[in-house]
Formats: structure tokens, C-alpha cells, sequence
């Protein structure tokens, strides 16, 4: 009888090392018995950072994984400030969930944000811009960024930052799909990051989906700002207020499609929901050029359309 | 041409220096002649100096052919004064270089006796009796003013000793007797050595030479043990550290890293450089392995120890100055940086870039409140230089464009703020740098910009726009 309970203890052991090395619900496939109360608390020290959106925490499973991968990818280069808008706004509330676990232990510096900047990228869309953090709402205090010249480096800087934990995020931005950063390298990542417990953000500039081991990707887009607020609740006509970003969610375990705008508010720093857009003007890409269109035959794709259910994403580069 | 340099054979067959080229193939119609190359000759010399590095610090080099050694306090190690000369002498001619050398109090003797005596250890008592017989020209003076002391009479260094110095600093001036004075030891010269003497500094002689990367850590691990207690003495860790290695052929490579704070942990300055090596691994030829290891501190500065306590910070901070070490090891230290603001309101010049492995521990230097109170918000991302764009229909005098046109790309304005006028900075810039109107705009797309004006309306009526940063 003995034998038995520790064989089954052996058993649950496994599974939850299984589970945990896949990023899956430990919940979802064994409930019965004794030990749902202890599958549970372990699952909770599996670090969530909540949005505290709770549309977008519904869909992540409680928020964006602290120990690991995450990708974050726009279509043109011209959604750049946006994305990197989105990806500061996650690293300023990791700071901020981080710091405040230390506060709570009397340590008064907060981790730093290491930012890995790509060279076409800083060429296309600038440098981090020291006040502009500022007034986004983290401290250029504790932002270190660097500037690697290969891609090479630029993977061994984001692996020692992630391994070190002395970073609160690391960032790691590279432009489009690089022939050398594929699944090999993003799976080394990954691990790298779930065994240091920290989060590692990608940051892909004009990049098209592809195959990684990122738990969620998302796709950011610029959207139309609200008006300022004014003191008495009105909206400033006119003005320009928060920023706000179209996130649609490419990659999870859940599979409807997701898409919201969020708002972040670098004051209180906190992202929330845009219901309505301030304008409807949403150009999507019509009209950008101000020669004549391109007839749409040049615009249509090379390959028939895949057959069946899609797996995964065939590599880009 | 003129000889400038000959070997022994040649000496035998009656060749000289400063002979010319036509009258030394006249004596022997088959000699070898090589073009001078004093640049590589100087090459050569240095690498000599690098080599002489094993006997002791403070080597200087002396016109085109010499070396000084300054071997004060180091001749024991070699096992005495004749013992060394004998081992440098050794060892230079079985790389198949003509050696003279001498060892005496005063450098000024030691090359006389070098030049133009034997190889010996000149000791203090019998200075003089050595120096007396040589030849004037061994005081080191110029050709003219040896001439003219032999047809005085005065061939050797001995017949100066006998004369009245007064008469012969009249005719000469001081420079005969100064160079007497420095051969005889009365007068002190310095020699200048080529690199600054390391603060500490360790090192380990090798049986037999190593030539794998994890040999090299594995000593350096160990010099770097030795350092402890000198460290320990001074209260003090290594910022700068230097690897040199003493290749068995005679070749030396130094190998610098750096370090965000003081360092004493053997460990961790093991890590240094296992970092340098590997991103040196090919510069570095190893060949037959090394034979000396030496570990310099090249820069120390007062280690704080720190007790740690129980919530972690100084495991914390510990962690990121090794991460910041490990990047300026191995991808140099400008790689990783951080911000530094200045009170500037020129958005360029308002931040600096510092690198993170001198503004450790992060934060010590930047106040807390930003020098300009009011002003609008900045943009995330800011270009280092802002680029030109075509404007059309802007409100005059001082209003925004309606539409741009940045990177081919055309973008309706829906809504602007602004302007924020920035004056320039008259102190720095000179009188005809101009005013800038910035804009906060944001296209019918939802793009958000940060455009500037250059130039007011009524001074200067072609309106140059630009872009300088871009919105989240």
C-alpha cells in the first residue's frame, strides 16, 4: 500500500515537472484527489504579472509570465514607438511589481531595465530617449542599454543578462526575422530565462510571425490617442493625451483571436481599457503613399493558401 | 650609402661603421647587404624591453640599441647581480642577438663599461679603477666634442679625472664633466621606463609552458590568490587588472580588463579575463605556450567591505556589477551604458551616454528632479540627428504643418500641440544658431511625432521642418 502512495507520489512529481517545463495550467489535468491544494499553491509560485486589464488577464491565464519568453512584434517600422512604447509599459510594471516586493523589505533602488538595442533599429527609429522615459514613467536611473554590434553578441548579452537576475526585464530588440535567431536560439532563451525566473522580452521590429518558444506574442499597432483630461473630467479638444497601442494577441493557449486598445497612463502607471476610440480614422494601410496606388494583383501572395489546421508558423527568414 | 651596422665577420674583415657601400664591396665583393629599416629596428627593441619585463618593471630604452634595467631589489630573486647578467646574456644570444651588458651603480657606467669593456658587475669600490683605462668616448659625448679632447691629449677617461675641471667646463661647456660625474656616481640620473610600475603585482614561473585556455585561468586563479594578501595590506581592490604573458619564444602579450568596483576575489577576476580571452581567441597566437604569468594591478581603489544583509541588496547590486564587468570584458566597455542628465534644454544635449562600468552603482550621480520644470512631454525614442522633412501648408508665422512628408511617406496631421519654443543656447553655440518651434503631432493614422522649425517666420521665410523623435 505504501509502495503504491509512493509511486503515485513519484508519478504527480513528474507530471508537474513535465508541466511546469511546458508553461501549462497544472490544474487543468489533475484536480482529484489529496493533493489539488498543494498543485495549486505550487502553481501559484509561478510568478503572473497582472495587467490588471482583466480582458487581457482572462486570455494570459492571469498575466504575462515573469519567468520567461515573450514577444512583441510589429508589422512596419513605423509602428515602432508604439512597440516600444508597449514593451517600457511592461518593463515599468514589472519594476513597479518588483519594487514593490522590495519596498516591502526595506531596499529602497529598484532592478534595472537592460535594453538591447539593434543597430537598424536605433537607425530607423532613435535611441531611448533619456526624459522621454521620464515622462513615461521609468526612471533612466535604472535603464542601462547597449549597443552591441553583432547579433551574436547581442544573443550573448541577452543570455548573460537573463541568467545574472540582475535585471527586473531584459529587452532585447532585433529588426525583422534574422536568419541566425531562430527556434534554436529563442528555445535557448527561454530556458535560460524560466531557470533565472526572469522575464525576457523580444522585441521584433517589421518582423513577420515565426516559429519561437515565446509563450505569447503579441502584435502592437499605433491607434489614435484620447483627448487630455482636464481637471473637471472633460476631454481638451484637440490635445493629444495617453498613448494608446492596438494589441492583438497572435500567440497563446487560448485560441480566439484577441485584439483591445489599451491606454497607458504613465502618471499612474497602469494600462487600461480604450472602449471607444477617440476618432474613427483608422487608415489601414490605404493611402499611405501619395503617388498612385499599387494595382492589387502586385499585392497579392506568392503561394497558395497552406491546407488543413496551421501548426506553426514556417520560419520567416 | 653607409654602413650603419655590421657583425662580427664583418668587424674581422676590416668593415666599419659609417664606411661607404662602394669601398666595403671593394674590401669583400660578397657582402650581404641589408636596406636599414629603423622603424622595424625600434620594433625590435621594444620587444626586447617587453621580454626584459621578467627581470624587473623598470626598463628604459636607450637610444637605438640599448636598454637600461633598473634592477634595484630585484637581483636576489635572480640569485645575485652575476648571476642575472649572466642569465639575460644567456638566454638574448640563444635568440641569436649580439649582447653586451654590465651592472653598476650609475647607468652612465654601466654603459661605458658595457661599450667599451666587458661583460662584468662593476662593483662600488673598484668604480673607478674600471672607468679610468676606458676611451672619453665611453662618457657618452657627441663626436665633436670627442675629437677635440684627443687632440688635447686626452684619450682616456682617466686623464680627465686628472685635470682641472674649471679650464675644460670653460672650453667644453658643463656637459664633459656632467657625463663624468653621472659615470663616476656622483651625479644621480634618472632612466625613464617605458610603462608604469604596477601597484601589485604577482606572478608565476612555469617548468614547463602551458598552452590551453583553462591552463592560463587556472594559474591566473592562482597568481590572483597571491594578490589577496597584498590587497588585504592596503585595504584596498583592483580596478584594472593586466595579464602578461611571457610567450617561451620570447614574445609578450598583455591581456587588460577592467572592473565596475573594486575587486579581490580571485574568482571573479578569473572571470575577467576569461571573458577577454574569449573574445581575443584569435588575436591571441599561443604557439608554444607560455613560460611566465604575471597578474599587474594596474589601478586600485579602497575596497569597502560589505556585511550582507538578510534582504539581499548587495547580493543584487553584486550581480549586476559582475554582469557589467563580464560585458566590458568581452565587448568592450562602451557596449553597455547608461544615462546620464545635464541640465541642458536643448533635448539633445540634455542626456549623455556614460558607460555603465564607471557609473556604477546606478543612480549616485543623477539628481533627482530634472533641471527644466516646465516643458512639454518628451518623445520615447529620440534621433540623434533630426532628419529633414518636407512640410506643405503650415499656419504661418508660427503654426504646425496640415501634412509632411518623412521617409516618402505622407502623413495627415490630425492634431498638433504646440509650439514649444527652445532658444538656443547662445553660451555654447555662436549667434546664428537658430530658434526651434517643436510640435507634439499625431497623424490620422495615430502615429505621434515630434517635429521641430528651425528658424522664426519673420528672420528666415524658407521654413526648414525636421524630425526628432517619436511617440509612444
Amino acid at each position: 500500500m505504501a509502495g503504491k502512495a509512493m509511486a503515485q507520489e513519484a508519478v504527480f512529481a513528474l507530471r508537474e515537472t513535465i508541466a511546469r517545463m511546458e508553461g501549462k495550467n497544472i490544474r487543468a489535468f489533475d484536480t482529484s484527489g489529496d493533493r489539488a491544494e498543494e498543485i495549486v499553491s505550487t502553481q501559484e509560485k509561478r510568478e503572473r504579472l497582472p495587467f490588471e486589464v482583466d480582458a487581457l488577464d482572462q486570455v494570459l491565464d492571469g498575466g504575462l509570465p515573469l519567468d520567461g519568453l515573450t514577444e512583441i512584434r510589429t508589422g512596419a517600422m513605423k509602428d515602432a514607438g508604439a512597440a516600444s512604447g508597449f514593451t517600457l509599459a511592461i518593463a515599468a510594471l514589472v519594476q513597479n511589481e518588483r519594487n514593490g516586493i522590495s519596498v516591502g523589505q526595506g531596499v529602497g533602488n529598484g532592478l534595472p531595465i537592460l535594453w538591447i538595442a539593434d543597430r537598424l533599429a536605433v537607425l530607423e527609429a532613435g535611441m531611448p530617449y533619456a526624459l522621454g522615459l521620464m515622462d513615461f514613467g521609468i526612471s533612466p536611473q535604472t535603464f542601462l542599454h547597449a549597443r552591441p554590434r553583432k547579433l551574436e553578441d547581442a544573443l550573448w548579452l541577452a543570455e548573460a543578462a537573463a541568467a545574472s537576475g540582475a535585471f527586473a526585464v531584459t529587452i532585447l530588440e532585433v529588426s525583422g526575422n534574422l536568419r541566425h535567431f531562430g527556434l534554436t536560439e529563442s528555445r535557448r532563451l527561454s530556458l535560460r530565462a524560466k531557470t533565472a525566473g526572469r522575464p525576457l522580452l523580444i522585441l521584433r521590429q517589421a518582423g513577420e510571425e515565426e516559429a519561437s518558444s515565446a509563450t505569447f506574442r503579441f502584435l502592437v499597432e499605433t491607434a489614435p490617442a484620447a483627448n487630455r483630461y482636464l481637471a473637471d473630467g472633460t476631454m481638451l479638444g484637440g490635445s493629444i493625451g495617453h498613448s494608446v497601442f492596438r494589441l492583438t494577441l497572435e500567440r497563446s493557449r487560448n485560441p480566439t483571436p484577441f485584439s483591445l486598445l489599451l491606454e497607458w497612463n504613465s502618471h499612474d502607471r497602469r494600462l487600461s481599457i480604450v472602449h471607444t476610440p477617440a476618432k474613427s480614422v483608422l487608415a489601414n494601410g490605404t493611402a499611405a503613399y501619395s503617388g498612385s496606388d499599387l494595382s492589387k494583383i502586385v499585392d497579392r501572395s506568392g503561394a497558395a493558401a497552406a491546407m488543413g489546421t496551421r501548426l506553426a508558423f514556417e520560419r520567416a527568414s | 650609402m653607409r654602413l650603419v651596422g655590421c657583425d662580427e665577420e664583418a668587424g674581422r674583415l676590416g668593415l666599419r661603421l659609417g664606411q661607404g657601400l662602394a669601398e666595403a664591396r671593394a674590401i669583400c665583393p660578397n657582402v650581404i647587404v641589408i636596406d636599414e629599416d629603423q622603424a622595424a629596428d625600434h620594433r625590435l627593441l621594444e620587444g626586447i624591453a617587453d621580454w626584459c619585463d621578467r627581470y624587473t618593471p623598470l626598463v628604459a630604452l636607450e637610444g637605438r640599441n640599448g636598454l637600461f634595467l633598473d634592477i634595484t631589489g630585484c637581483a636576489h630573486l635572480m640569485g645575485g647581480e652575476a648571476a642575472l647578467l649572466e642569465d639575460i646574456l644567456n638566454r638574448l644570444s640563444q635568440m641569436g642577438l649580439e649582447v653586451r651588458g654590465a651592472i653598476s651603480s650609475s647607468p652612465g657606467l654601466s654603459w661605458a663599461v658595457c661599450h667599451y669593456g666587458d661583460n662584468r658587475v662593476v662593483r662600488d669600490e673598484n668604480r673607478e679603477e674600471a672607468l679610468a683605462p676606458l676611451p672619453v668616448a665611453a662618457l657618452r659625448l657627441g663626436p665633436n666634442t670627442v675629437a677635440a679632447l684627443q687632440k688635447l691629449g686626452l684619450k682616456r677617461v682617466a686623464d680627465l679625472m686628472r685635470t682641472p675641471r674649471a679650464p675644460l667646463v670653460r672650453r667644453f661647456g658643463a656637459e664633459v664633466m656632467l657625463r663624468l660625474d653621472q659615470a663616476c656616481g656622483d651625479d644621480e640620473e634618472p632612466i625613464s621606463p617605458r610603462r608604469p610600475v604596477a601597484s601589485l603585482s604577482a606572478e608565476r614561473r612555469l617548468a614547463d609552458p602551458i598552452k590551453s585556455e583553462d591552463d592560463i585561468l587556472f594559474v591566473t586563479r592562482q597568481i590572483a590568490q597571491c594578490l589577496l594578501s597584498g590587497f588585504e595590506a592596503r585595504g584596498a581592490g583592483g580596478r584594472l587588472f593586466e595579464l602578461v604573458l611571457f610567450r617561451i619564444d620570447g614574445q609578450v602579450s598583455r591581456i587588460s580588463a577592467g572592473a565596475s568596483r573594486p575587486l579581490r576575489d580571485a574568482d571573479r577576476i578569473t572571470a575577467l579575463f576569461t571573458e577577454r580571452l574569449a573574445s581575443l581567441q584569435s588575436h591571441l597566437d599561443i604557439g608554444f605556450g607560455y613560460e611566465i604569468l604575471r597578474l599587474n594591478v594596474l589601478h586600485h581603489e579602497p575596497f569597502e567591505s560589505v556585511q550582507s544583509d538578510l534582504a539581499a541588496t548587495d547580493r543584487r547590486h553584486l550581480s549586476l556589477s559582475t554582469f557589467v564587468d563580464q560585458v566590458a570584458a568581452r565587448l568592450g566597455p562602451d557596449c553597455l551604458q547608461t544615462y546620464q542628465l545635464r541640465e541642458s534644454h536643448i533635448p539633445e544635449r540634455a542626456e549623455i551616454f556614460v558607460p555603465a562600468i564607471e557609473a556604477l552603482p546606478l543612480g549616485k550621480q543623477m539628481p533627482e528632479t530634472p533641471a527644466v520644470l516646465s516643458r512639454s512631454e518628451r518623445p520615447l525614442r529620440l534621433f540623434r540627428v533630426p532628419e529633414p522633412l518636407e512640410s506643405f501648408a503650415a499656419e504661418i508665422p508660427d503654426g504646425p504643418p496640415t501634412r509632411f512628408r518623412w521617409r516618402r511617406l505622407t502623413h495627415q496631421v490630425a492634431r498638433a500641440e504646440g509650439p514649444e519654443r527652445l532658444s538656443p543656447e547662445w553660451w555654447l553655440d555662436d549667434e546664428e544658431a537658430a530658434t526651434r518651434d517643436y510640435f507634439r503631432l499625431e497623424s490620422t493614422a495615430g502615429y505621434r511625432f515630434w517635429i521641430f522649425r528651425k528658424g522664426l517666420y519673420d528672420r528666415d521665410p524658407t521654413q526648414r521642418w525636421f524630425m526628432h523623435g517619436l511617440f509612444a
